[in-house]
C-alpha cells in the first residue's frame, strides 16, 4: 500500500457523530464558571476596582492571587496573567469572576466598576513610539547596485488583521489537586501551556499536568494564547479550591485574542537589464500591546521578504512595534503572507512598467537549486516552480486569459487573472529545533502488539493522529487499527515540540518513522517495550545564527503557485472569484485526502484574507468586527471553483519525502487575488484586504 | 413544553425564553450540538425541527411545544447517517470536526428534499454552515457521494 | 418572572398583547441574537391565522408569521418577493424567519421591507380594538420607529397581485450567503399601451428607512420609453441629490455610487 493512499481518519467517527468531547462539552457538576473582566480602555492606569457584594462561593481572582510569577511565559516576560498597574489594550484581562452559577457570575462581572486613569493610546501603526524588536540583515553591495540600476522602484504595501475564526472558541478548564494542578482545553502546544502554568503557580514540573482536548481549529490562534488562559484558570482554581472553566463566547474571542500582524512594508527594487539586482526592504509589523510571538513572526516575515527571487544585493530591516491594541500573534503563514504579498505585487508593478508579462518576469528571476537563500543559506533541493506553473496554466489557461484580460475592457463586468509564486520555509526558523525544542518521541508497544504513539503534538483537524499512525503502521507492517494515539497528556507524553511552523509531520513524523524502525528491529513478541527517538539536525544544514540572520533558516521549502481569476461588477464593486487554482509541493503526501484538505482550507483562508476579511480598530482602539456577521469569512457559496493540484518534490529528511505543509497554501493567495483585481480594474493595488468599497473608489476615479 | 426529542417524548418545564441550544446542551447533555457564535451566523448548533434545518441558538424554548427535534445524537442512529458517514470518511471531510454535526444535519435536509442535488444546490444547502478548516470542497463532495451511493434511501 | 404565552388564536394573542408586557415573537431570528432570558415573549407560531398565504382579487396576503421557507414554496407569491427572500441569510434562518419579524424589526436593511416599498405593499395591523390597514411607506416613521401601537400586531402583509413581473432586484452584501445587505435596490416598471403607467425605485440598507421618492418617479409616469430616455439624465440627477446615505460598514460614497448604478441599470434594462 502506498503511504499516500487515504484511510479513514483516526478521529473521523467520534467527530462525525458528535461524540467527540471539546472543552465546553465536559460535565459542569462541581465546576465553577469563570468570566474574565477585560479592560475597556486601550491604555490606562487602574486606579480602583470597585467590587459589589459577593456571596459565598463566588470569588474575584486577580494579580494578587497569582502564587508564582505574574508573567505568562511567551518568549519574553511582558504578558501578565492578570493586569498589573496598567492596562495596555481593550481586552487586557484585569480579573476573573468565578462561581457556581454562570448567570450570577455574569451579573457580578457586570456590577464591577473599574476606575481608570486614561493615558494616551497608540492606535495607528504609524504613530508607534515603542519598538519591540528591530532586526536587520543583508548581503552584497546595495549602494552600487542601486547606483548602477536602470530604474529603481519604491512602493509601500499594507496588510490588515486576520482573525483565525476557528469554529470552536478558546476554552480551558483547571482542576486543582493537593500540590498539583491539571489544566485541559483547546490548545496546540501542551508543553508551552505547561511551562506557563508552572511559572504562574510557582510549581515544579511534576506538579503540573496539561491535557489537550479535542480542538476545534487553531491556525496559530491557539499556539500562545491558551497559555494565558490556562494560567488564569489555574490561579482561579487554586484560589477557589475547585475546578474552574472559562469558555470564551464568540465576541470575546474575536475582540480579545491574538490575530495576524497587520503590516506596513516598503520595498525598493533595483532593475538592470530586465533583472532584479537589489532589494532594500523595510518591514513594519503591528505587534499590539505585548511582545508575545512578535519576534518570531517578524523573523520569518523578514527572512521571506525577497520571495522566491535571486537577489544578490539585499538589505532587509524589520521592526515589530507596540500599539495599544490586542497583541498580534501566530496565524498560519506567520509573517510570510505579509511580505510575500508585498514582493509579489511590486514585481507585478515593475513588470507592467517594463512592458513584460509579470509571471514570466518573475520566472526569469527565480532562484534555483544550489542558489543562496536570502540569509546566505542554500536551496539544497530542486525548485519546482516552473513545472508547477505549467500545471497551473494547464488547469486554468492562465497565459491565454492573462493576455485576453489585458485588453481594454468596457462593460459592466471586468475580468482579471493574477498569479503568485511563493514558498514556505518548512519547520521552525533557524536552529530552534536543535537548540530549543529538542524534540523527543516515544513509541510504547504493549504485550498484545498494539503500539501507542506518545508525542505532544496536537491534532486540531489537520490529521496528525491519522498521518502519524500511518507512518508507524507502515514501518511496523501493522494494521492501522493497532496504532493508538490519544490527545497529548503531559503526564504521559514527552515533549516533541509545539504544533506550529509546519513542523509536525515533517519533523516529528520523521522521528516516529525512525522510532518505528527501531522498534521493528528490537521487537519481541509479548513484551512491553518503549522506544525513544530524539531530534537530530540534518547534516546538510548550514548552521543558522539568529544574531546575524545567516545560514539555512529552514532545512527545506514547500513551494506554491497560485492563479486566481476574478470578475468585478463595476456597478457594485463586488469581486466574484471565478476560479482559484493552487499547485502545492509539500513533498510526498502522507495521506492524500488529508493533505489536499489542508491545501483547500488554507487556500480559502488566504483568499478571505485578501478580499472579504476586514477587521479594524476604531480610534479608541476597539475592534468593531467582533461577530461572524461583521467579520466575514467565506461560506460554501463564495469560492465554488477552488482547485488544488499537488506536485511532489521529495524531501529526503522528511517521512517518505514529506515536508512542512500546513501553512503554505495560505501564503500566495493575496498576491494572486490582488494581481487579478489589478488587471480587472486597470489600477495598482497596494493593500489587502481590498474591499468592495476600495474597488468602487478606484472605479469612480477611473471613470472620472 | 412537551416535544419529541430524538424520537422520545420529552418534557421541559424551565424558562420558555431560554435558548434551545442551551437547553439541549446543558439540560439534556446533548453536547453534539455545538455553540459557535450564538447569533445564528455559523450553523454549528444546527438541529432538525419538524423536518427543517434550524439554528438551535435562534429558537426559544417556548416555540418547541409539539415539535419534533432531532440532534446529531438521534440522527447518528439512522441508516441515512451511515451513508453520510461512509461518504464523509471516504474523502476525509472531517478536520477539526466542530462544524460537522451541523453539516451532517444540513446534508440530511438537502437530501430529504432533493435526493439528487446539483453541486450548486448542495452549496446553497450548507451555505449557513461555516467551516474554517476544509474550504468546503470535501464536504460538498461527500454529500454528492452520499446522494449517489444512497441508492434510494432518500 | 418570565411568563409563557403561546396562544392558538389571533384573538387570544391580541388580548395578551394589550394586557401583558410581552415582546411579539414570530421566527425569533432577530430577537434571539440578543436572546434576553428575562424577556417574556408572545410566541405566535401556533396562531394559524397569522401564517397563511392566500390571495383575493387584488392582493396576495402573506401571514406575518409565515416563514420565508413557506413564502418560497408558495405558488402565488410574486417572483420579486421570492427573489428577495431566497437571498436572506441561509436555509436555517429561512426556515424560521418571517416577514412580520423582518418588517417589525424596523430596520432599513430588511430585505422584504425593500420589496414592500417597491410594490406599494400594505400592512394589516390588528389590536383588540380592531384592524387597520397601513401603507408601507406610512408605517416606517424613521430609524427603527414604526407606526405600530403597543397593543398592535402585524397580521398580514398585502402584496399587489398584478403588474410585478417587470422588476429588478439587487442585493449587495459582504458575501454570497449569510450577508446583511449593504445596499439593496428594487424597481418595478409597468408599461400600458406604450406609456409608463407606473415606475417605482426603492433603495434599502443605505439610510434610516427604505428610500423611495414618488414625486421624482412622477417625472416618467405617462411618458413613452423614448420620452423617458430623454429625461433619463435629469431623472438620475434628481436621485443623486435626493439620496443621502449614512455611513455603515461601507462608506457614504460607496452607497451612493451603487444606488445610482443600480438605478441606471434598471432604466437601461427597460431601454430607457
Amino acid at each position: 500500500m502506498n503511504i499516500g493512499d487515504s484511510v479513514e481518519k483516526k478521529d473521523h467517527a467520534p467527530k462525525m457523530g458528535g461524540a467527540a468531547i471539546y472543552a465546553a462539552d465536559y460535565p459542569v457538576e462541581g465546576v465553577l464558571f469563570g468570566k474574565l473582566l477585560h479592560s475597556g480602555k486601550a491604555r490606562a492606569r487602574i486606579v480602583e476596582i470597585r467590587l459589589p457584594e459577593i456571596q459565598e462561593g463566588y470569588f474575584v481572582v486577580d494579580k494578587n492571587d497569582v502564587p508564582g510569577d505574574n508573567n505568562v511565559n511567551i518568549v519574553k516576560d511582558d504578558t501578565p496573567v492578570f493586569a498589573r498597574e496598567t492596562v495596555e489594550y481593550i481586552g487586557d484581562p484585569i480579573l476573573m469572576v468565578v462561581g457556581p452559577d454562570e448567570k450570577e457570575t455574569e451579573r457580578i462581572l457586570k456590577a464591577i466598576e473599574v476606575v481608570y486613569e486614561e493615558l494616551p493610546p497608540v492606535i495607528n501603526i504609524r504613530d508607534y513610539d515603542t519598538v519591540f524588536f528591530d532586526y536587520n540583515y543583508g548581503k552584497g553591495d546595495l549602494e552600487t547596485a542601486f547606483a548602477e540600476a536602470d530604474k529603481v522602484y519604491t512602493e509601500q504595501f499594507e496588510t490588515g488583521y486576520q482573525e483565525q475564526a476557528y469554529l470552536e472558541t478558546q476554552g480551558m478548564i483547571a482542576e486543582p489537586h493537593p500540590n498539583k494542578i491539571t489544566v485541559h482545553g483547546s490548545m496546540q502546544c501542551p508543553y508551552y501551556v505547561k511551562g506557563a502554568v508552572e511559572r504562574a503557580m510557582g510549581y515544579t514540573k511534576e506538579q503540573v499536568q496539561i491535557k489537550q482536548d479535542t480542538t476545534g481549529g487553531g491556525f496559530g490562534g491557539k499556539e500562545a494564547f491558551p497559555s494565558i488562559l490556562a494560567c488564569q484558570v489555574a490561579v482561579a482554581a487554586n484560589k477557589a479550591g475547585k475546578p474552574v472553566r472559562v469558555i470564551f463566547d464568540r465576541r470575546e474571542d474575536m475582540e480579545f485574542t491574538s490575530k495576524r500582524h497587520p503590516s506596513l512594508c516598503t520595498y525598493k527594487v533595483a532593475i538592470k537589464n530586465g533583472k532584479i539586482t537589489a532589494m532594500d526592504i523595510d518591514v513594519l509589523f503591528n505587534g499590539g500591546a505585548y511582545t508575545t510571538l512578535s519576534a518570531v513572526v517578524l523573523q520569518r516575515g523578514i527572512i521571506c521578504a525577497s520571495g522566491v527571487y535571486k537577489v544578490d544585493n539585499l538589505m532587509v530591516r524589520g521592526r515589530a512595534v507596540k500599539t495599544n491594541l490586542v497583541p498580534s500573534g501566530a496565524y498560519r503563514g506567520f509573517g510570510a503572507p505579509q511580505t510575500f504579498f508585498a514582493v509579489e505585487m511590486i514585481l507585478d508593478h515593475i513588470a507592467k512598467d517594463l512592458g513584460v508579462d509579470s509571471l514570466q518576469f518573475k520566472l526569469d528571476n527565480l532562484v534555483q537549486q544550489d542558489d543562496a537563500t536570502s540569509t546566505g543559506g542554500m536551496y539544497h533541493f530542486p525548485v519546482p516552480i516552473p513545472q508547477m506553473v505549467e500545471k497551473i496554466d494547464a488547469a486554468s489557461d492562465y497565459w491565454v486569459k492573462r493576455k485576453e484580460y489585458a485588453k481594454p475592457q468596457t462593460g459592466r463586468y471586468r475580468r482579471g487573472i493574477g498569479s503568485s509564486i511563493f514558498f514556505h520555509g518548512a519547520g521552525f526558523t533557524g536552529s530552534g529545533e536543535r537548540d530549543h525544542i529538542k524534540a523527543v518521541t516515544h513509541l510504547h508497544k504493549f504485550p498484545n502488539g498494539n503500539v501507542e504513539i506518545l508525542v505532544s503534538n496536537s491534532d486540531m483537524g489537520q490529521g496528525l493522529k491519522t498521518t502519524f499512525s500511518k507512518i508507524v503502521a507502515h514501518e511496523l507492517d501493522l494494521p492501522y487499527d493497532k496504532i493508538i494515539i490519544e490527545n497529548p497528556d503531559t503526564d504521559r507524553v514527552p515533549d516533541s515540540g509545539p504544533t506550529v511552523a509546519s513542523r509536525s509531520l515533517m519533523t516529528v513524523g520523521e522521528l516516529l518513522r525512525r522510532a518505528a524502525i527501531k522498534l521493528r528491529e528490537a521487537w519481541v513478541d509479548g513484551e512491553d517495550q518503549i522506544v525513544e527517538e530524539r531530534f537530530k539536525e540534518p547534516d546538510f544544514l548550514i548552521p543558522f545564527f539568529l544574531d546575524k540572520f545567516q545560514g539555512d533558516a529552514y532545512p527545506t521549502y514547500a513551494w506554491g503557485v497560485n492563479a486566481i481569476e476574478v470578475e468585478v461588477d463595476t456597478y457594485t464593486g463586488i469581486t466574484a472569484v471565478l476560479g482559484a487554482w493552487g499547485c502545492f509541493d509539500v513533498g510526498t503526501p502522507v495521506d492524500l485526502n488529508v493533505v489536499v484538505g489542508q491545501m483547500e482550507g488554507g487556500f480559502l483562508q488566504g483568499i478571505g484574507y485578501a478580499s472579504i476579511e476586514q477587521m479594524t480598530a476604531d480610534d479608541k482602539g476597539r475592534i468593531r468586527n467582533n461577530s461572524f456577521s461583521d467579520y466575514i469569512i467565506p461560506t460554501s457559496m463564495d469560492v465554488p471553483k477552488l482547485n488544488v493540484i499537488m506536485h511532489v518534490e521529495k524531501y529526503p529528511d522528511g517521512p517518505y519525502g514529506a515536508k512542512g505543509a500546513g501553512e503554505l497554501p495560505l501564503v500566495g493567495a493575496p498576491g494572486a487575488y490582488a494581481g487579478a483585481l489589478e488587471q480587472a480594474l486597470g489600477e495598482p493595488i497596494n493593500k489587502v484586504p481590498f474591499s468592495m468599497d476600495d474597488t468602487m473608489k478606484v472605479l469612480q476615479r477611473v471613470r472620472v | 413544553m412537551i416535544f419529541i426529542l430524538n424520537g422520545k417524548e420529552t418534557s421541559y418545564t424551565g424558562n420558555p425564553s431560554a435558548r434551545l441550544l442551551d437547553v439541549l446542551r446543558d439540560e439534556f447533555r446533548l453536547t453534539g450540538v455545538k455553540c459557535g457564535c450564538k447569533e445564528g451566523e455559523c450553523g454549528a448548533c444546527s438541529v432538525i425541527m419538524n423536518g427543517l434545518l434550524v439554528n438551535s441558538c435562534m429558537v426559544a424554548m417556548g416555540t418547541v411545544s409539539g415539535c419534533t427535534i432531532t440532534t446529531i445524537e438521534g440522527y447518528r442512529e439512522t441508516s441515512r447517517y451511515k451513508v453520510l458517514d461512509k461518504a464523509f470518511s471516504s474523502v476525509s471531510a472531517v478536520q477539526c470536526g466542530f462544524c460537522i454535526p451541523g453539516m451532517v444535519l444540513a446534508a440530511e435536509c438537502i437530501l430529504a428534499k432533493n435526493p439528487h442535488p446539483t453541486e450548486d444546490e448542495i452549496r446553497i444547502g450548507i451555505s449557513g454552515n461555516l467551516c474554517r478548516c476544509t474550504g468546503y470542497n470535501a464536504i460538498v463532495n461527500a454529500i454528492a457521494i452520499a446522494a449517489k451511493e444512497g441508492n434510494g434511501i432518500w | 418572572m418570565v411568563e409563557y404565552y403561546q396562544p392558538t388564536t389571533l384573538k387570544e394573542a391580541l388580548e395578551i398583547r394589550v394586557s401583558k408586557n410581552v415582546v411579539p415573537y414570530a421566527g425569533g431570528t432577530d430577537l434571539m441574537i440578543e436572546g434576553n432570558e428575562n424577556t417574556t415573549y408572545l410566541f405566535l407560531n401556533k396562531v394559524c391565522e397569522l401564517c397563511r398565504i392566500y390571495e383575493d382579487s387584488g392582493y396576495v396576503h402573506i401571514g406575518a408569521t409565515a416563514t420565508y421557507e413557506k413564502i418560497l414554496s408558495s405558488d402565488i407569491v410574486p417572483q420579486i418577493l421570492k427573489e428577495s427572500v431566497s437571498q436572506i441569510a441561509a436555509p436555517a434562518i429561512r426556515n424560521l424567519g418571517t416577514m412580520g419579524g423582518n418588517i417589525g424589526n424596523g430596520s432599513a436593511k430588511a430585505d422584504t421591507a425593500l420589496v414592500c416599498f417597491a410594490v406599494d405593499a400594505k400592512l394589516v395591523l390588528a389590536s383588540v380594538n380592531g384592524t387597520r390597514i397601513v401603507n408601507i411607506d406610512e408605517f416606517y416613521l424613521g430609524r427603527k420607529k414604526l407606526d405600530l401601537a403597543e397593543n398592535e400586531l402585524i397580521t398580514e402583509i398585502l402584496i399587489p397581485k398584478d403588474n410585478l413581473s417587470n422588476y429588478c432586484y439587487s442585493k449587495v452584501g459582504a458575501r454570497n450567503a449569510l450577508a446583511i445587505s449593504r445596499v439593496s435596490f428594487a424597481g418595478v416598471l409597468i408599461l400600458k399601451d406604450g406609456n409608463i403607467s407606473n415606475i417605482s425605485c426603492a433603495f434599502g440598507a443605505v439610510a434610516d428607512t427604505v428610500l423611495r421618492y414618488k414625486d421624482v418617479e412622477k417625472m416618467l409616469i405617462g411618458k413613452t420609453i423614448e420620452e423617458a430616455s430623454a429625461l433619463k439624465q435629469d431623472f438620475l440627477s434628481e436621485y443623486a441629490t435626493r439620496i443621502v446615505p449614512i455611513k455603515g460598514r461601507v462608506s457614504i460614497e460607496y452607497r451612493k455610487a451603487v444606488c445610482l448604478n443600480l438605478l441606471t441599470d434598471f432604466l437601461t434594462k427597460n431601454d430607457i
